[in-house]
């Protein structure tokens, strides 16, 4: 076919602006029929004459630019075809409904009418279809009603295939699902813009109708990437203005891909793949990634649906909590520790059905034994798994070796020993174990977590904090610890119990006695009148209370025993401070003498500084 | 006002047409569907103590379980967390104004004629292989700061106590708001079969009385149906009033009497359509399995003395802040949702190194015991920590100030809370306040921030928990924008 003219090209993109107007226009005559067959609104299609006189030539004109555009080409035939032949046929029918209603046959107006509309439904589908792809309608829906509709979507291809990283086709796994993303509703099966298909590599490789869009092992010559990469507003900027665009990633990739010579069937194994790149690979199928190696042999967990009927009845069953992780992947977790002893190795059993999609298994404190951890261990998928204070042994753990996903294993007041760690050991995702209470050595603990530290990862994180360091330091904002000196605490009488060692009450701070040079506080007189009469009774009870206070409060010993004025025993409740150094006194008096003047007894501390500051005022 | 005259009032017309409309649409639902599918749904959801709501969680969650640990009064970000090292030499000077701009203050001290500023009497130094800087009135908790994150930029709205613990707890300062542990337990539900989802205890404390006042809100249910307020655990005596049986009732007869008022209710129900009813229904049948689940769950003669000493010489002592963190330890073992303790009175308006050292004392060797206690069962990756007042302390004093002795007025405009356990990352330091704690410099954290954090670490997307009430959808963070705080997250 030669292509049109501009001219004609010219009209022929103005039907996606027009069809909308007959469209709307058909649908609003349709809705009047509808309402004027209720007898209170007969009247309600008097305006059908003037909307048919605007209906009839707009959808003839959409309908010849549409017949013009689609000489342009660039669309899947099959679905032009019918697209275009159902659009003629509205127009056509819609002239049929004018010629009618002019000669006012009524009846078969109205069956003209439901008839073009149903057409119109029809073609505006296939147009639908036509620009924006098959399932764009049904993409997001469902997955029953994607089913019901006929259009189960198919996953792009090469998505989620097993198999380890390198094992992965660098175009139908890397390529092509991320130009599915981007390139194909316009170049794709249904509809090939510029004669472009982007959809396999054959067609990618022959290019457009205007030569290759790829040049092989330079990416930078290829109009692929020169188009992708001009500034958005660039009239020849692809995608276009306004669609979707491809990430930094997508266009890195693809720039790889090309530089590599843009091959078709190269697994990425036997690529060279620079570090940047890896670490995007590494991104992108991290998920898939979480099988890799077992791929083949690990059953798949079956769609929540189907799974959660079985969950909530087991729920009730056995009086455990069976319940999804999140509405949006099939994953469940499942508490059976609520049950106590009640749940055994039979009610195990029972969730064999739900083995591929338990995530999280909470047995803690069932009555499971090691012949049932063979079902716990079918349970491929388990990332979190509780075991702790139940009856299992080594023999239990053996059957868990191949619970390839495992993070985390509670396996504490368990009869585990040693033995156990070597199953353990191939757990490669580990990261949480624990065995407290467990018959397993702290040595072998110890060994055992070692083992599993990835030195290298380490030494590279050590070497970057010792940079971090050193640029904090030429920064000067080392952190400086430590209270001004001047600001030394008052002790005050703080207790060293918060509860009173005779009756078990709060104490109260404010009544307190002094037992063995400590301040001991009491919920009420009486208790402390008891304990000052016999201490002994309560001292057992006041070691166990006697709650070192936090920080230098209290804590703080005077620096003398004996009063500096008049030398007897201090009472350590009286004090005050001193040049930032803590006096006792033996009663309220002499510390008034030495607060009068300090300097005649500062001989008797140590503290012969007679020039020093005078002592700062003291406010309690 | 009769609750049934109440109850028929609130039936309005906008109400009406949304369950006529609704119901009609169910119908035609079940047409379509087959009778099966429907009926069983319902039914199974019925059976359960604390069922979810359907959907949630909205993603996989990383907590299972929260405990939050409330500091009622507003302890001080200067004395404990939020170290200031260059206000040591401005002692006793003014604060700029450039730094209070203009800010509002409480009564207590807007008719102060300066606002000297007090540099915090305590020595910090470095904990950990983090290095989060801890005050030496923190000794234990210092010990654990690897496992926290230690935010220091949350910022409230309020200025007094009541609209701002109201705020942080129910996310609204005005009353009648559901508490978050309302939230998670109308969500999230609970496993537990036989004790209530969220579980509040209110222990004693050693500073000064009588001290703020706690109230019922804090906990309650709002606006919810009313089975999910927390369930406040006595601090003396018995902890829960009235289990036992009267005299000459066994447990049998007891249930018999039960299942009986059980029939009444549900005619009650079938006749008036109130939902409470269905509440009360759910928490006589509660009350019965309580019977037999409390006295295990106080009985702490299993837990070895290794155990009792993480939490400190208190653990056993009924009614203290250690032995309800023991307690809160026990209750998330048995699969209860939510456990909020509320710790009162750090609100050191004068004599703060006293007190606050007090109250310190009271909590701080419990709180690193709670976490060892969860670490050391695998608890702590799917048990959330929280810890925090509703707001912080001003740098200035209120009252006399003196080299030994100050006090501290209400400042919402920044202080320190922390964050542990699941999704959490241990050793991190988040945020940056200005040289005098007065001003966000770095990353603020609204408390609705924090809100839709936990929300988000239970796997519940706060912007899609929502309750509809007096025409709005409510939600805990409210309507303004929240987000959960990435910087913490694993």
């Amino acid at each position: 076919m030669t292509p049109p003219s501009d001219t004609l090209l010219l009209f022929g993109r103005f039907h996606p602006l027009l069809v909308h107007l007959p469209i709307g226009l058909i649908v609003v005559l349709a809705f009047l029929e509808l309402l004027a067959c209720w007898p209170r609104l007969k009247q309600a299609n008097a305006s059908a004459g003037a909307i048919l006189a605007l209906a009839v030539p707009a959808s003839i004109i959409t309908a010849v630019c549409g017949w013009l555009l689609s000489l342009a080409g660039g669309y899947e035939a099959g679905l032009l075809q019918w697209h275009k032949w159902t659009g003629i046929a509205v127009a056509v029918m819609c002239a049929v409904i004018g010629l009618v209603y002019w000669l006012d046959l009524k009846k078969l107006y109205r069956v003209a009418l439901s008839a073009t509309f149903g057409v119109l439904v029809w073609a505006s589908h296939y147009g639908g279809s036509l620009t924006h792809g098959k399932d764009y309608l049904t993409r997001y829906a469902p997955e029953s009603l994607q089913t019901l509709l006929g259009g189960a979507s198919t996953p792009a291809p090469g998505r989620n295939r097993g198999g380890t990283l390198a094992d992965k086709q660098a175009f139908a796994d890397v390529i092509r699902p991320m130009l599915g993303n981007t390139c194909i509703s316009c170049h794709g099966p249904e509809k090939a813009k510029a004669g472009l298909h982007l959809d396999t590599h054959p067609a990618l490789i022959k290019g457009s109708e205007n030569g290759p869009v790829i040049v092989a092992g330079k990416a930078a010559d290829s109009p692929l990437i020169k188009r992708i990469v001009l500034p958005a507003d660039h009239e020849d900027h692809m995608p276009p203005a306004g669609k979707p665009q491809p990430a930094a990633d997508d266009i890195a990739l693809l720039r790889w891909w090309i530089n590599a010579g843009a091959p078709d069937d190269k697994k990425i194994s036997e690529l060279k793949v620079p570090p940047d790149i890896q670490k995007i690979l590494d991104k992108r199928f991290a998920g898939a990634m979480a099988g890799a190696g077992k791929a083949e042999s690990v059953v798949q967990p079956l769609p929540l649906a189907a799974v959660l009927p079985l969950a909530e009845k087991l729920t009730d069953d056995l009086n455990i909590a069976v319940s999804a992780l999140s509405p949006s992947e099939p994953w469940l977790q499942c508490n059976a520790s609520i049950a106590g002893t009640n749940f055994a190795d039979a009610d195990l059993a029972a969730l064999a059905p739900l083995a591929a999609n338990l995530r999280w298994l909470d047995l803690a404190g069932t009555g499971v034994t090691d012949a049932a951890l063979a079902q716990v261990g079918a349970m491929r998928h388990l990332t979190r798994l509780h075991l702790q204070r139940t009856a299992i042994t080594d023999t239990g753990v053996a059957h868990l070796a191949g619970l390839a996903e495992l993070e985390s294993l509670n396996l504490y007041g368990t009869a585990v020993t040693d033995a156990a760690l070597g199953t353990l050991g191939r757990l490669a995702k580990l990261r949480q174990l624990y065995l407290w209470q467990s018959k397993v050595t702290p040595e072998a603990a110890k060994a055992f977590a070692e083992a599993r530290v990835d030195k290298e990862q380490i030494a590279k994180w050590e070497a970057e904090i010792e940079q971090l360091q050193a640029q904090i330091k030429d920064q000067h904002i080392a952190v400086e610890a430590g209270a001004p000196a001047s600001a030394a605490a008052d002790p005050g009488p703080i207790p060293i119990n918060t509860v009173c060692p005779v009756s078990g009450k709060l104490a109260d701070r404010t009544r307190t006695t002094v037992h063995e040079g400590k301040i001991v506080a009491f919920c009420c007189d009486n208790c402390k009148a008891k304990f000052t009469k016999d201490p002994k009774p309560h001292l057992a009870k006041l070691a166990q209370l006697a709650n070192p206070p936090p920080g230098n409060l209290g804590l703080a010993k005077a620096i003398n025993t004996k009063c500096p004025v008049s030398g007897k025993d201090v009472d350590p409740t009286r004090t005050r401070l001193h040049d930032g150094k803590l006096v006792a006194f033996c009663c309220d008096d002499c510390k008034a003498k030495f607060d009068q003047d300090p300097k005649p007894f500062l001989a008797k501390l140590g503290l012969d500084s007679p020039d020093s500051a005078p002592p700062k005022e003291q406010k309690q | 006002m009769q609750p049934l005259t109440e109850f028929h009032q609130r039936q309005t017309r906008r109400l009406f047409f949304k369950n006529t409309g609704l119901a009609a649409g169910r119908i035609a639902l079940a047409t379509v569907l087959g009778p099966g599918l429907l009926r069983a749904a319902a039914n199974v959801r019925q059976q359960r103590a604390h069922p979810s709501l359907p959907g949630l969680p909205h993603f996989a969650p990383k907590a299972k379980r929260l405990i939050y640990l409330f500091m009622n009064g507003a302890p001080s970000q200067l004395d404990l967390w939020d170290y200031k090292p260059r206000l040591s030499g401005l002692y006793n000077t003014d604060l700029p104004d450039s730094i209070r701009m203009g800010q509002r203050l409480t009564t207590m001290t807007s008719g102060q004629k300066r606002f000297p500023v007090a540099p915090t009497i305590y020595k910090f130094a470095p904990h950990g292989q983090c290095g989060t800087l801890v005050s030496e009135l923190l000794p234990h908790t210092a010990q654990i700061v690897d496992e926290l994150a230690v935010i220091k930029t949350v910022h409230t709205e309020a200025i007094n106590h009541d609209p701002a613990a109201t705020f942080l707890l129910t996310g609204n300062q005005v009353p009648g708001r559901p508490s978050i542990g309302a939230w998670i337990s109308y969500g999230l539900g609970s496993e537990a079969e036989n004790l209530p989802a969220f579980v509040v205890m209110t222990p004693r404390w050693s500073a000064k009385r009588p001290a703020q006042a706690l109230y019922q809100r804090l906990w309650g249910a709002g606006f919810l149906p009313s089975k999910h307020q927390g369930v406040a655990l006595r601090s003396q005596g018995d902890p829960v009033l009235f289990l036992n049986n009267p005299p000459g009732v066994d447990a049998a007869t007891r249930h018999t009497m039960l299942d009986g008022l059980a029939k009444l209710n549900q005619a009650a129900f079938e006749r008036s359509g109130d939902p409470e009813i269905q509440t009360r229904i759910a928490q006589y049948e509660m009350a019965f399995r309580m019977q037999t689940s409390v006295p295990e769950l106080t009985d702490i003669c299993g837990e070895p003395k290794s155990v009792l000493d993480l939490y400190g010489p208190e653990a056993s002592v009924p009614g203290t802040f250690a032995a309800s963190a023991l307690m809160a330890r026990r209750l998330v073992e048995r699969g209860v949702r939510v456990v909020q303790i509320l710790h009162r009175e750090w609100d050191q308006h004068e004599n703060l190194p006293r007190d606050l050292s007090l109250q310190c004392r009271d909590i701080d060797q419990a709180c690193k015991g709670l976490i060892l206690d969860l670490k050391q069962r695998g608890m702590l990756e799917d048990t959330l920590v929280v810890w925090g007042g509703e707001f912080g302390r001003t740098v200035y004093c209120q009252g006399e100030l003196t080299q030994t002795n100050y006090g501290r007025d209400h400042h919402p405009r920044c202080y320190t809370m922390w964050l542990a356990g699941a999704g959490v990352r241990g050793g991190t330091a988040y945020g940056e306040t200005d040289d005098f704690s007065y001003n966000i410099v770095r990353d603020p954290v609204h408390i609705r921030d924090i809100n839709a954090t936990i929300l988000h670490l239970l796997g519940v997307d706060h912007k899609r928990l929502i309750y509809t009430f007096q025409g709005l959808d409510q939600r805990l963070t409210g309507v303004e924008e929240a987000n959960p705080v990435k910087g913490i997250l694993v």
